[in-house]
Formats: structure tokens, sequence, C-alpha cells
């Protein structure tokens, strides 16, 4: 490869979070572009998250380590800390293995919590970025494209960020279960504590129509109210209110349970069974575990919902192989892709040396044959042009066939430029002694076409 | 092999493949596998109406005949379950919908040699609204019993914790199933209703047939006493969920014993 693809970074696994507070970039715009000033990089995007901070650079063939340092020392510099500090919690990899880098960070099987669909967002808007100040080029472009083609990819055939995998989201998917649709729904939060709150915040996201806030104390209850955008009341009135909610999410911290069987016995008369949906996020529990053994009613507590993120967890990991599977092949893909650059400037060569001989035999031809209108003119050079390009059209399909080939892309390339001169090499004079000189004339060539013709 | 034969066994091939496709969607959360199943029975049911089509324009006392009401049966719970797959987005039904379609088409190919003879002046009335209004009700708790065993499954998941690994991506709500069982109750009662006095009204106008209490009527009425009781809980009082998905159960398979002995007993009228 004439260029070469390298990635530094840090993330949750290789450094803490003062680490990566100290080497956070704010600036990220400003950063590309003095990176481009300051280093021997072509290319590069800079993505950073509270939990990651990347470069990506694409630098021309010198030792990649070298490259590596410059990037991280200006890195350092730009964020006032020191170069050990950072080089100490940095990963680093070239080619390849920065393609399949960032493929695993685009589908989130580098996240910390695995699946979680905000990182290939925040790489959009890196990318973004990139694009708007010209950082990124030819094979930025290409290889942040296709990591958003493999993370799509990724979502839709393995079911990596299918399941829940926290406590709130757990129970907004467990009334999607019962309710199927939670745009009709009502929630009550019995109680405001923080994980309560998040729970609320996620049904009402998820299509939840309406949420009450009963709470010891009114003025939090209003507090809260204003934030979610729900109703308050006292929790001395939500006995009453309870029939009219599909979901209740509790959290009050009372000794005692303060929701019974026989009171939501009572309620699903009013509400003529229609289902009930309790979440116990308290501990001591709130709500009394009987209310478990009512038709139409699912009384989930923490640990419950613990379960069943611990579940979703391992079954996210399960996904990761075959996520990594598609992440290894798509790699190989791109690896293709970055070979069949380093054939470009050899097809351009031989096209033009071929449209060259063309047009000088053209040349030669019209002297012989006199002055032609111009329409004839026209005629004649599109025919030679396009014989040109037609008996070159087989050996680059094959050239570009054995650039998809491991390690002999470089080999026939080196073929191709000898065989057609591309190099205009001289061959000297006692080259090849016992065999005929390489070099001939074109009528020597004429001259051999004649005599196979007869012995044919 | 004639084209009769050969629609037949195309129409078989199809449901049981599209049978196996399905349940292993099912098994596997194979959501291309589910449509192509679904597609497979929409190809059969097509298949399906063809040859009813033909038998009824070749000989129109076919349907008098009663050689094929197996297959009516089958055809309109297929039926019932696109409208349902249409209105409510529920494939998942096709686990009840394709084996019992399949089911039934093969009975009423092993059945052929059965025939029920009904006074020709008659026929068109009692067929309407007896047989009519009874293969619609039969179709209609074919889905319910499919959305009941469905639902007390998957209650029973949810109450014991298992909810989301045993509920996968694409296994619809438990409001979804209910919704089935409120629906086929509310048009299959007053079909059945209707289905099960048409004939008692024919009785009564057909002077050749005298009345009698048989097996056959007490458990005909039995099935529509349980129905009745259902009816009225789910309608009336609001029953919802698990006890109205077991009495459906009930109801669907008295109903299944009462048209088996139905079809062996019934004799020729004179």
């Amino acid at each position: 490869m004439n260029k070469q693809i390298i990635l530094i970074g840090l993330n949750h696994r290789t450094a803490g979070v003062d680490v990566r507070e100290k080497f956070a970039l704010t600036d990220i715009e400003n950063f590309e572009q003095g990176l481009m000033a300051h280093c021997p990089v072509q290319e590069c995007l800079a993505l950073s998250t509270c939990n990651r901070v990347e470069i990506v650079a694409v630098a021309k063939k010198i030792p990649v380590p070298a490259v590596m340092d410059a990037v991280a020392e200006y890195w350092a510099m730009a964020c006032g800390g020191s170069v050990e500090l950072l080089t100490e919690n940095i990963y680093r990899y070239a080619d390849l293995e920065a393609v399949r880098h960032i493929f695993s960070v685009a589908s989130s099987l580098d996240s910390m919590v695995m699946g979680e669909p905000q990182i290939l967002g925040q790489l959009k808007d890196a990318y973004r970025s990139a694009v708007d100040k010209g950082t990124a080029k030819t094979i930025v472009n290409r290889l942040l494209h296709k990591s958003f083609s493999v993370a799509k990819r990724i979502r839709t055939e393995t079911a990596i960020a299918s399941s829940a995998v926290s406590i709130s989201y757990a129970a907004v998917e467990l009334a999607r279960k019962i309710f199927g649709d939670l745009k009709p729904t009502r929630a009550m939060l019995v109680g405001a504590g923080e994980m309560a709150e998040l729970a609320a915040t996620h049904l009402l996201r998820n299509g939840v129509k309406e949420i009450i806030i009963a709470n010891r104390t009114l003025s939090r209850a209003k507090e809260l109210a204003e934030s979610l955008g729900g109703e308050p009341i006292q929790i001395e009135a939500m006995p009453d209110r309870l029939h009219e909610v599909d979901i209740v999410i509790s959290s009050t911290g009372s000794p005692v349970a303060v929701i019974k069987a026989k009171d939501v016995k009572a309620v699903l008369r009013k509400r003529k069974n229609k289902p009930m949906f309790f979440i116990d996020i308290a501990v001591p529990r709130d709500i009394d575990p009987d209310v478990n053994a009512l038709d139409n009613v699912y009384l989930y507590d923490i640990d419950d919902l613990k379960e069943v993120v611990d579940e979703n967890m391992a079954q996210r990991q399960g996904e990761a192989t075959k996520a990594r599977a598609v992440v290894d092949l798509e790699t190989e893909t791109f690896g293709n892709w970055l070979n069949s650059l380093n054939i470009q400037p050899t097809i351009v060569d031989l096209v033009g040396k071929s449209e060259d001989v063309a047009m000088r035999e053209l040349a030669k031809t019209l002297k012989k044959i006199g002055p032609v209108d111009e329409r004839t003119h026209n005629a004649l050079e599109r025919l030679v042009l396009s014989i040109a390009h037609k008996s070159l059209h087989e050996p680059i399909c094959f050239l570009k066939r054995r650039t998809q080939e491991e390690g002999s892309a470089e080999r026939f390339i080196d073929l191709a430029r000898r065989i057609f001169n591309l190099d205009e090499e001289s061959v000297p004079k006692n080259a090849h002694l016992d065999r005929k000189s390489a070099t001939c004339a074109p009528e020597d060539i004429e001259q051999y076409i004649e005599v196979s013709k007869k012995e044919q | 092999m004639g084209l009769f034969e050969t629609l037949h066994i195309v129409i078989i091939a199809l449901y049981a493949l599209g049978t196996v496709l399905f349940l292993t969607s099912v098994f596997t959360e194979n959501d291309r596998l589910k449509r192509t199943a679904i597609w497979l029975a929409v190809l059969g049911f097509t298949f399906n109406t063809v040859d009813l089509g033909l038998t009824l324009s070749r000989d129109p006392a076919a349907l008098s005949g009663g050689t094929f009401y197996f297959n009516i049966i089958g055809w309109c719970a297929l039926a019932l379950y696109f409208f349902l797959w249409w209105r409510l987005r529920l494939e998942y039904l096709a686990i009840t919908a394709l084996p019992f379609a399949l089911l039934l088409f093969v009975a009423s190919l092993a059945l052929g040699g059965i025939r029920v003879i009904m006074p020709p002046q008659l026929t068109a009335l009692f067929f309407g609204l007896h047989i009519g209004s009874l293969v619609l009700t039969l179709g209609a708790l074919i889905m319910a019993f499919g959305a009941g065993v469905a639902f007390l499954y998957y209650n029973r998941k949810l109450k014991t914790k298992e909810g989301l690994k045993a509920m996968g991506q694409s296994i619809p709500s438990l409001d979804k199933f209910d919704t089935v069982n409120r629906w086929a109750v509310l048009i299959g009662f007053p079909l059945y209703t209707l289905g099960l006095f048409s004939t008692f009204s024919w009785y009564l106008i057909a002077p050749f047939k005298p009345f009698a209490w048989d097996i056959m009527k007490i458990g005909s009425l039995a099935v529509w006493f349980l129905f009745a009781f259902l009816f009225h809980q789910r309608v009336v009082l609001g029953w919802r969920g698990r006890k109205p998905a077991i009495l459906a159960l009930w109801v669907f398979a008295g109903m299944c014993v009462s048209l088996i002995h139905h079809t062996i007993t019934f004799k020729a009228m004179p």
C-alpha cells in the first residue's frame, strides 16, 4: 500500500476517567486542521466522547511508529498534557488492524455497553466535521462510509442491540410485551427516586400518554412533574387514582408496602380487568409480592429487572461473536479496496501510454492519406482510442483481480509496469546477450506477425 | 394424474412447507423464513380458492354433497388469519392457522366419501345459514385457539419472570393475543347462535324430518351454553386475559368434538 491508515486512541478500558478528561478534544475541527499542518498525514479524523478519544489518520509510506509518535505528540501538546502519560494509556493500530478497530467501534462492539446505539451517531458527527473542514478525503471517506454500513449490517443481522441492558429500558421492554403499543397507556410514579425518574423518562420517550407523580413532598412532585410533563399529587391520593393508570413505578423508601394485593384487586374491578404493570424499584419493596398472583397484573421488582438485564448482557456477548465475524469479513473486503488503490496509477499510465501510441499512429496515417474533413477525423480518432481502450480491457481486469489476492498485488503491478515499460526504463544494449534483444522496432513486430500468419 | 389431483398435491405441499418453515422461523427467530412461510401459505390459499371454485363450477351440487366442507373450514380459517394479519399485524397466528388448514384440507380429501344429502328446496337456506355460519365460527375459534394458547404460555412466562428472554423480538404483546380472543368471541358467538338455531328452525319447517333430541344436538347445545357464558363474561363483565383464553380453548375443543361427531354420524336424508 502506498498509503497507510493509522489509529491511536484511548478508551474506558485503557485509561481512567481522569486521563480521558485530560486528553479529551474539545475543539476537534481546529485539532484536525492543526494535525494536518504539523504531522506527516494526508487525511485525518478525530473522535472524542466521554468513553473514548481516537484519531484516525492516513499517511504516506513512511515508518508507521514515527507517524504515530508525531500524532501522539501533537495530541498531547494540543491538550496541554504530557506525552509520556498519553503514550502509557493509548493503543495503536495500523492498516487493517485500524480498519477492524473502527468497524468494531462503529458497531459498538468496543463500547462499555455493547450494542449501545449512541456511538454510531457520535462517529457520524465526527465524520461530518472532518468533511466540513476537508480533513477527510478518499480513504477516510470510504473507511467511515463502510463503517456505517458495517454497523447497520450488524444491527440487522445480529441481535446485538435488540435486548434491554439497563433497568429502565428493561421496564419499557416488558411494558411493550404486556401492552404492545404504549401510546394509549398512562403511568404513575410513586415516590421520586432517581431510578424511578429514569424509568419514567424512558416510558414517556417511548410513547406513554400521561404520567402522574405521587410523592410525600408535593413540592418535589411538582418539580418532577414540571421536568417530565406530568401531574403531581400527594401520595395519600395515590390509591384513589391507581385505577386510572396502566403502569406503576414505585420507589418510596417506605419500610412497609404501600400497595397491597387487596387494594389492587379492587382497582382491577374498577378497571374492568385491564392489565396493570407494577415496577417496584424500592428496597425494601413497596408493593406486596402477592400482587403478582392476581390475573392481568404483572409485578417486577429490582431483582427481577436486574436478572433480565444480566440475561440480555449474556445474550449480547453471544451475538458479539457473530458481529465480529462480520467485522472480519468486511475488513478483508476493505483491504481489497485499499489494494486496488495501488493499481490506479498503473492503470492511468497504461491507458495514457496506449492512447499516446494510438494518437501517434493516427497522425502517421492521416499524413499518408492526406487531409480529411472534421467529421471523418473525429470518427477516426474515436476509432483508434476505442481500439486502444478495448485492447487494454482484459489486462486491466486481470490486474484488478490479482490485486484482490493476498500478497500478489505488488508483484503483478511491477510486472505490468515492466511489460508495458511504463517507467520508460532504457534497456542497456548488452542486456541479455544470450537472447535476442528485448527492444525491437514496430517494423520488426509487423514482420514477425506476417511470418507467423504465413506459417499458419 | 389429473388437474385436481395435481392441484391437491400442490396445495398440501405448500401448506406443509409453510407450516414447517413457520414453526422453524418461530424457534430460530428468523423473520425472512417467517415471511417466506406466510407467502407460501398465501400461494396455497390461492390454489385452494381455485380448487374450490373449480369444484363448484364443475358441480354446483358439490356444495350440498358435503364432501369437502372440511376444506371450506380450513380455507375459512386461513382467510380469517389473513384478515387478522392485515388488521392486527399478527403474523404469529400462522402457528395455528397453517397446521389447521393443512389438517382440514387433508381431512377433506380423506373424508371425501362421506355424503350429506339434503332436500334440494332447503339446501340454500340450510347451507347458507347453518353450515356457512358454523364454518365462520370455527375459523374464528381456530384463531382464538392459537391466540389463547399463546396468551397462556407467554402470560405464564411473564408471571414467572422469564418475560423478555422467552418473548423474543417477533412475539406480539399479550394485549394483541387478548384482542384476537375478544374478536373471536364477539364475532363467533352470534354466528354460532345463528348456525345452531337455523338448523333447529329447519327441523320445524321440514315436515319429513321430525325433531328429536340426540347426542349431537345436546353436545352442540352444551357448546353453545359454554360459548354464551364466555360471551357474557367477556362482553358484560369485562373479563380479559387468562380466563377467557382458557374458556375459548374449551369452546373450541367442544366444537371440534361436535364437528367430528357430526361428520361421522350424520346420516343421509330420506
